[in-house]
């Protein structure tokens, strides 16, 4: 059992290295692959980080990359991997603040800045999962069906102890998320005040 | 469509959560040695009732021997367990220096009888347990050992994928046969910042439902201690024992079944006391409370602590506000409400000789074989671990002595 989790781990972060991968590919070149190239990249690239190439590496890629990041969250994974959809739309703004507020409030407390500490209500409190729940109801209300999946999933996934944690928290939420958010908001008022001042320099009376 | 299927899914999911909740075990009580506080016996303290110092004794004296020589240059961070056959078996980690990629786990079991120890084996190395966490580690250190409710000899050790000690996680491995072969090692996921920074030093207790108590600590952002409760290879719960940068390395004294209490290996910086912070429980480790120091010198090293079945505690520890060099045993008796400790014996002391001279006497590691006696490992001088046994004689003559001495200053 043990060993089934490690693998579907190390493919997880196999699947995770290679979308990071193929968005920096089309980022980069500017290029919008069909769904059909991303598959093939997408398997081509999973499987040189999921299997162990020799020469000077004992391990995997994808087990590097674990040694130093942990397992991904449940919900930055599937972030994550939602990107290479066609479907996949823009993630709405409270979502990113609602994100990065937690992560301001709760890394700093979760390492040690009280004796409060967070993190411990992941392991078993009804409190804590029914503000995981509420959160997830609003998410569905605002029409963001993709946050209620994510977050029923994350939910679902720690009862059956997908990953190695058993805390709630490892399931919704990761530092790389918590960053992303954070970046996110940056960009977009960044993206905003570029607009705002293009607009400006267009239409300034003459 | 898509949202009605998406809620009926977050229901499931509720009604799953809630049921993992459910099933979860509640928190336990301490399961408290029984201390049976042995009652003066006059005839036995007479004879030293007029000596003022602790150290003339008359009984064997303690014994001392040196762990296995590996061929290691650097040894460090040895830790014992009691054997189901009476024996005692060692955990420590070797390689060329503290923290480099040959770093190893060695074991080596200790034939009270014979007072010999055995060939040391590997228990854990850098690939082995990179391979069976599948990823990368970088590093391997301190060993842990424990024991399960169901018996199997348990040791957890710290792994670092990246970066110093900061960067530690714990894993843990375990063994049916009393540590002659083990188990694939599981990693402890104690930190929600990519499981860093969690380390152990000090021996787990015991809760009544079998579970164990495990003192671990924090050192990268914060220093701090963490008490976690372990579930076989999972933590399943955990609370805070201190906050801040000033408190690691936390060992404990169960008191009675909700009470106990941490003491710590201070880190404060600049002209802060260098004294042992304290943390106490009041309902079996669920909340903890820092209550101010101990007044006993500390040089930012770790201490050991035990409890003996007579309710005597001793400490090792370096009672120094810088260095390493003098090494202490300490002890404090059951009756003494004050919970006073006194200096009974000087393992080490290299105050005598020059700075560049003196040698570290660091990581004292204490447990009881048969519940009167005590068995103290340590680190002498990053290259050798030195064992010392002290007999339960010995100790019950150090016991009168500190009540006589206590007598004689209430006189």
């Amino acid at each position: 059992m043990d060993r089934l989790m490690q693998t579907i781990a190390l493919i997880e972060m196999a699947i995770s290295c290679a979308v990071i991968v193929i968005c920096l590919i089309e980022k980069i070149f500017q290029v919008s692959m069909p769904l059909s190239a991303r598959i093939i990249l997408l398997i081509l690239l999973g499987n040189l980080f999921f299997w162990p190439l020799g020469l000077f590496m004992e391990l995997p890629i994808a087990a590097y990359v674990r040694g130093v990041t942990g397992d991904l969250s449940i919900v930055s994974m599937l972030l994550l991997w939602s990107a290479l959809l066609p479907s996949n739309k823009p993630n709405p703004i409270a979502f990113k603040v609602s994100i990065a507020i937690v992560a301001v409030i709760f890394y700093p407390l979760a390492l040690g800045l009280s004796m409060l500490d967070p993190y411990t209500w992941g392991y078993g409190s009804i409190v804590f999962l029914i503000g995981v729940l509420v959160f997830a109801v609003i998410c569905g209300l605002a029409n963001w069906n993709k946050g209620l999946w994510m977050i029923a999933l994350a939910i679902t996934a720690w009862t059956f102890h997908w990953h190695e944690s058993t805390n709630l928290w490892d399931y919704l939420l990761d530092p790389f998320l918590g960053i992303w958010a954070i970046g996110s908001i940056v960009n977009s008022f960044r993206l905003k005040r570029r607009e705002r001042a293009q607009s400006g320099y267009l239409f300034r009376a003459g | 469509m898509n949202r009605v299927i998406a809620f009926c899914f977050l229901l499931l999911a509720a009604v799953l959560g809630f049921l993992y909740i459910d099933s979860r075990p509640t928190w336990a009580p301490f399961q408290s040695a029984t201390v049976s506080v042995v009652e003066e016996d006059q005839s036995q303290t007479s004879p030293t009732k007029k000596s003022s110092s602790v150290n003339k004794l008359s009984v064997v004296h303690p014994q001392l021997d040196w762990l296995p020589d590996t061929g290691a240059a650097s040894v460090h961070a040895a830790s014992l367990i009691g054997l189901k056959d009476g024996s005692i078996r060692a955990f420590w980690f070797a390689g060329s220096r503290e923290g480099a990629p040959d770093v190893v786990i060695n074991s080596s079991v200790f034939d009270p009888k014979s007072a010999v120890w055995n060939a040391p084996t590997v228990v854990m190395d850098r690939t082995t347990a990179e391979k069976g966490l599948s990823r990368y580690i970088a590093k391997l250190g301190n060993p842990v050992p424990s024991r399960s409710a169901d018996g199997r000899l348990q040791l957890f050790f710290v792994t670092v994928s990246i970066g110093g000690w900061a960067g530690s996680s714990i894993s843990t491995i375990s063994s049916d046969d009393e540590g002659a072969t083990w188990s694939r090692p599981h990693r402890l996921i104690t930190s929600p910042f990519t499981n860093l920074s969690t380390l152990v030093k000090s021996p787990a207790i015991q809760f009544t439902d079998g579970r164990l108590g495990l003192p671990a600590y924090h050192e990268w952002i914060g220093r701090f201690g963490e008490f976690l409760r372990v579930e076989s290879d999972q933590v399943i719960d955990k609370r805070r024992m201190s906050s801040g940068r000033s408190a690691i390395q936390p060992i404990l004294f169960v008191d009675n079944a909700e009470q106990a209490t941490a003491y710590f290996r201070q880190t404060r910086s600049g002209s802060a006391l260098k004294q042992i912070p304290v943390s106490e429980t009041r309902n079996a480790g669920q909340a903890w409370e820092t209550v101010g120091d101990l007044e006993v010198a500390n040089p930012n090293s770790a201490i050991a602590a035990l409890d003996l079945s007579n309710g005597m505690r001793l400490l090792a520890l370096n009672n120094l506000e810088a260095g390493r060099h003098r090494l202490v045993l300490l002890m404090s008796d059951p009756s003494n409400t004050a919970k006073q400790w006194q200096v009974v014996q000087v393992l080490e002391d290299d105050e005598a000789l020059p700075d560049e001279q003196r040698r570290e006497f660091s990581y004292p590691y204490l447990i009881t074989g048969d519940g009167s006696d005590a068995h103290l490992v340590y680190t002498w001088d990053r290259k050798k671990i030195r064992h010392i046994h002290f007999g339960s004689a010995w100790l019950a003559q150090l016991q009168s002595q500190l009540k006589d001495q206590k007598k004689e200053g209430g006189q």
